[in-house]
């Protein structure tokens, strides 16, 4: 199949705007992108269609904000870290991570993986997609 | 993206190349200190590139082309194409140039580009050097001057760390990373977090850690005199009533500025400029009659870049590059002398010594506690000083650590020089969110 010429982008966040999280699967082997860009970085394929992500996730890190890392914007959030994420689908990114403090952080820092819920998130001007701490 | 990363395999030169001469400025705040308040672009780059050239026993009419580095020059300089602006500053008027900037791994990438042009046979001899204004901004001084346009032809004002951490904003994608919010407020304390989990060792001895990489580097800047800041802790300790060092570095005057990371475990930007000459090693004898020292062969640079919302993203594009240039080159760890780290996040100087196999593996924290990475230790890492000490003129500090480097290597650094004197040395650069380089580097027999 011939690469297109495509707003990958705009769709993305005009699925967020509708309640859907996009990403891109690669028609040759399978591996989801996430966020979603034109070829595949397992296998090179730029076949690729869109899926919607089931929002299951793991995280395997924490780290919490700070002076340096957080603005005033992210107040809005609550209590968050930062951290890798890993999709059921298998996509890795650095993510956000709600109902995270400075009291439940040891304990389940002892636990990583934990796993999380993705959530689409309303910033100014446009939403985003973070996640939230699965209760087990 | 998964966690294996996709890798390269990296072929040896054409021929071989070298680092015949090297020049670097101080490391300085210049609107700070009426001598040096006013210099500008090309007056820096111009001074490296000329004892550059001086130290290679050459000159502007040996030298085919240049590279010129700089990693912000529409905030820093208000220019799209700052190698031409210094053009005819050091004697290459009309010769050949490129501009290029990879942000805080610029002057590391500067010597991958040199090393390939020469490598290649196209040119026997370049420059390639980098100058940063990361401490002042041209300044709108006249009533009708704007930030954009100033019009005063050379004066220029403190940057405020405001406008400097926007601007730090352009290093990361638009489209998706700010969105995410997590990426570019991970690349202060991944690395130390990752190793805290890994390595199984304490928040506390981590913080310990964090702060002896700053009271090394600090040990290592007090006996440079390019250095920015020379006071050693010990002594900065002192004078405000601290009996012990550590007390003073776990104290509010060194606030926790991340989740792990303190104060002055971050760089100190600043303003300087670097150059080294890259010659073919066996045009040596025609090109650099008057060379008076051993030439510093370029085995192999390993490049991976891995963006910032790509998990662990300093540390997977260090092993990759890490990867390729044991590879390619077969050196062995074990045969490394002397380590560079691009530490303007400390804990960069930790993790990237063991990913390359200078420390040892959950092992190396103790080295740094113990003070074997200062100059005088067994195992020295960033002699000069490091990001947060030495400082961080963002795209100068690679060649700088360069300039260090080779000086080591050639037995010239007076109080500071390393107790053996280093025959291989390895420096990882870092920057940009996040481009990684590692060079390792020989003197020829």
């Amino acid at each position: 199949m011939s690469i297109k010429l495509e707003k990958v982008v705009e769709k993305f966040y005009l699925g967020l705007e509708e309640g859907k999280i996009l990403g891109r699967k690669c028609c040759s082997c399978g591996a989801v992108e996430f966020p979603p860009v034109y070829a595949c970085n397992e296998c090179g394929c730029w076949d690729m269609e869109w899926v919607e992500i089931d929002g299951e996730a793991e995280m395997h890190s924490i780290v919490l904000p700070a002076a340096l890392s957080s603005k005033p914007e992210y107040k809005a959030l609550g209590k968050y870290a930062y951290g890798e994420i890993v999709l059921k689908e298998g996509s890795r990114f650095n993510g956000v991570v709600r109902g995270i403090t400075k009291k439940n952080r040891a304990e389940l820092t002892a636990k990583l993986p934990i796993k999380v819920k993705a959530a689409i998130y309303q910033r100014d001007g446009y939403k985003t997609v973070v996640f939230d701490l699965v209760e087990e | 993206m998964n966690k294996n990363m996709n890798q390269t395999t990296l072929h040896p030169y054409s021929r071989s190349v070298s680092i015949i001469g090297v020049g670097c400025t101080p490391f300085m705040y210049t609107v700070d200190n009426p001598e040096t308040n006013g210099l500008t672009e090309g007056e820096m780059f111009g001074y490296a590139a000329l004892k550059a050239m001086e130290d290679a026993g050459v000159t502007p009419k040996d030298v085919d082309y240049y590279f010129h580095g700089e990693a912000s020059p529409l905030n820093g300089s208000n220019y799209l194409t700052p190698n031409i602006q210094i053009g005819n500053w050091f004697g290459m008027k009309g010769k050949g140039s490129i501009h290029h900037s990879e942000a805080c791994c610029t002057g590391y990438l500067a010597i991958e580009q040199a090393v390939n042009a020469v490598a290649s046979g196209k040119y026997n001899c370049v420059l390639t050097g980098a100058v940063e204004f990361g401490d002042s901004v041209p300044a709108p001084f006249g009533p009708n001057d704007t930030v954009e346009t100033p019009k005063h032809p050379y004066k220029r004002e403190k940057m405020p760390m405001e406008r400097f951490l926007a601007t730090t904003m352009w290093l990361y994608d638009r489209n998706y990373a700010r969105s995410l919010i997590a990426p570019m407020n991970l690349i202060y304390d991944d690395v130390a977090e990752d190793y805290v989990r890994t390595r199984g060792i304490s928040s506390q001895e981590m913080d310990d850690t964090l702060n002896w990489m700053a009271i090394n580097n600090r040990r290592n800047a007090a006996k440079n005199p390019l250095a920015l800041e020379r006071k050693e802790f010990a002594e900065i300790a002192k004078e405000k009533g601290f009996d012990n060092v550590m007390d003073y570095m776990r104290s509010p005057y060194n606030p926790k500025m991340g989740d792990l990371l303190r104060m002055e475990g971050m760089e100190r930007k600043c303003d300087g400029a670097a150059a080294c000459i890259v010659c073919a090693t066996d045009m040596i004898p025609q090109i650099a009659k008057n060379l008076k020292h051993k030439p510093i062969e370029v085995l192999g640079i390993g490049s991976a870049a891995c963006e910032s919302t790509n998990p662990h993203f300093e540390i997977r594009a260090t092993e990759e590059a890490v990867r390729q240039v044991y590879e390619l080159t077969k050196v062995k760890p074990e045969e490394i002398d002397l380590f560079f780290a691009n530490d303007f996040i400390i804990t960069s100087h930790l993790y990237a010594a063991e990913i390359a196999g200078y420390l040892p593996y959950g092992e190396g924290w103790k080295y740094i506690c113990e003070g074997r990475t200062a100059y005088d230790g067994d195992k020295p890492i960033n002699t000069n000083g490091g990001r947060t000490s030495f400082g961080h003129a963002h795209a100068a500090s690679g060649l700088a650590d360069m300039y260090e480097a080779c000086m080591q290597m050639r037995g010239e650094c007076g109080e500071r020089q390393v107790k053996k004197l280093p025959k291989t040395t390895m420096l990882r650069g870092y920057g940009g969110s996040q481009n990684v380089a590692t060079i390792i580097i020989r003197t020829a027999d």
